[in-house]
């Protein structure tokens, strides 16, 4: 699984948005984070409470420069009825039928031949600033991803459950 | 009866559970004591005392079935029970890892993933509902596994005692010796012949004789060595008398 630091390999997928099929690419998203998260299936009970979740929460992450894109390995048709399910899904829901993506990002799941659930942030280098992975059972909170984004954003030194409007660390430490 | 009718057929399952209990006394009852009357006529020359032992031994034997089968169904009905409790309650307190296990069953059982989760979604409009599809189709259990143990117990006991009666009552009332334990012996392959043909009867089988035989087979083997181990352990009886 890739850490904070390492490259993020790029990607040009087809996806799910807005009703539509459409196409994905990691360099034409030009915000200043890309936060990609990937879940096990479409058509599952944990995964919609995540991405209507993230979809709920979009306005926010906008306001934060962030792209929100989701990644598993169902095809384009199943990501589209999914995302109608849901009542439509306003980000991209990419299409990595093969795992190769998820392979890439070292969060294939081998034995139940899906994703893992994991999140990465990417910073406007396109470097991994954030990464986070879950089991498969367990969904994760979208809320703390907005709180990471948020911390990521200030550049600072943020101490543990920092939030907005609370005291950073020393500005001569770096961590 | 009609075997279209699925409240039918659910009692129908419900009272064939009890086939195990009826076929395992039965067949317990009659080898048990074909087995002893073969021995004792090996090792003991008196009529009058091979029936007694016989008969205390079918009284003994079919009080024990009665109580193991009990205590055998009051065991397992209590561990499924909790177990159960342990499924509906995750059902409540934790819906989704019974939504998401239920639609993996129903998704490799043939069911497209969009298909299973639209069924287990509607399931799920009932935690009763989508508790008993999980506990049926993940784990296998299933409200009607619970059993009676005091039916259980009771119906074992009697099957033992019907089965036990088989070659006892031939062998008492015919009192010509060798005829005696040829009249139990005819009288014990007959019914375990019957047996194995009523077992193939409710499995639907065509060749009914056959489980019938292999009943049969088995009767035959544990008599005949009952009878050898009599007849070997005869001596012993001589020697202590």
């Amino acid at each position: 699984m890739l850490k904070p630091g390492d490259p993020a390999p790029p990607f040009d997928l087809e996806c799910a948005l807005n009703g539509r099929i459409a196409r994905c690419s990691l360099a034409k998203i030009s915000t200043e984070l890309a936060l990609i998260f990937f879940y096990p299936r479409d058509f599952s009970f944990i995964c919609p409470t995540e991405v209507a979740g993230f979809n709920s929460a979009l306005k926010d992450f906008t306001a934060e420069d962030t792209a929100v894109v989701g990644v598993s390995i169902d095809d384009v048709d199943s990501h589209l009825r999914w995302a109608r399910e849901l009542g439509g899904i306003a980000y991209p829901l990419l299409a990595d039928p093969d795992g190769t993506l998820a392979r890439a990002y070292g969060v294939f799941d081998d034995d139940q031949k899906v994703a893992l659930r994991a999140t990465f942030v990417l910073d406007r280098k396109r470097k991994v600033v954030f990464s986070w992975s879950c089991p498969l059972n367990v969904g994760r909170s979208v809320p703390e991803t907005l709180r990471i984004v948020r911390a990521i954003r200030t550049g600072q030194l943020c101490p543990a459950d920092w939030k907005p409007g609370v005291e950073f660390g020393p500005s001569d430490r770096n961590f | 009866m009609d075997p279209a009718d699925p409240a039918q057929k659910k009692q129908l399952f419900e009272r064939l559970s009890s086939v195990r209990e009826i076929v395992f006394g039965v067949q317990d009852g009659v080898l048990t004591t074909a087995g002893v009357l073969c021995g004792l006529s090996g090792a003991v020359s008196q009529h009058s005392q091979v029936a007694l032992a016989a008969l205390a031994s079918t009284a003994a034997g079919a009080l024990s079935m009665a109580a193991g089968a009990y205590l055998g169904a009051q065991a397992e009905t209590e561990v499924l029970r909790a177990e159960l409790d342990v499924v509906r309650a995750d059902a409540t307190a934790r819906p989704y890892t019974l939504q998401e296990g239920l639609l993996d069953e129903l998704w490799k059982e043939g069911l497209s993933r969009e298909a299973a989760y639209r069924v287990v979604r509607l399931l799920s409009a009932s935690p009763r509902a989508l508790a008993s599809t999980a506990e049926a189709k993940m784990f296998g259990l299933g409200g009607s596994m619970l059993g009676n143990p005091a039916l259980d117990g009771l119906v074992m006991g009697v099957a033992f005692l019907v089965g036990a009666l088989v070659p006892l009552l031939p062998y008492m009332l015919i009192t010509v010796q060798r005829y005696d334990l040829g009249g139990a012996l005819v009288a014990t392959a007959l019914t375990l012949f019957a047996v194995g043909y009523f077992e193939g009867w409710l499995a639907h089988r065509r060749d009914r004789w056959r489980p019938g035989l292999r009943f049969l087979a088995i009767a035959m083997s544990a008599a005949a060595a009952g009878y050898l181990i009599g007849l070997a352990i005869s001596p012993l009886g001589a020697t202590a008398g």
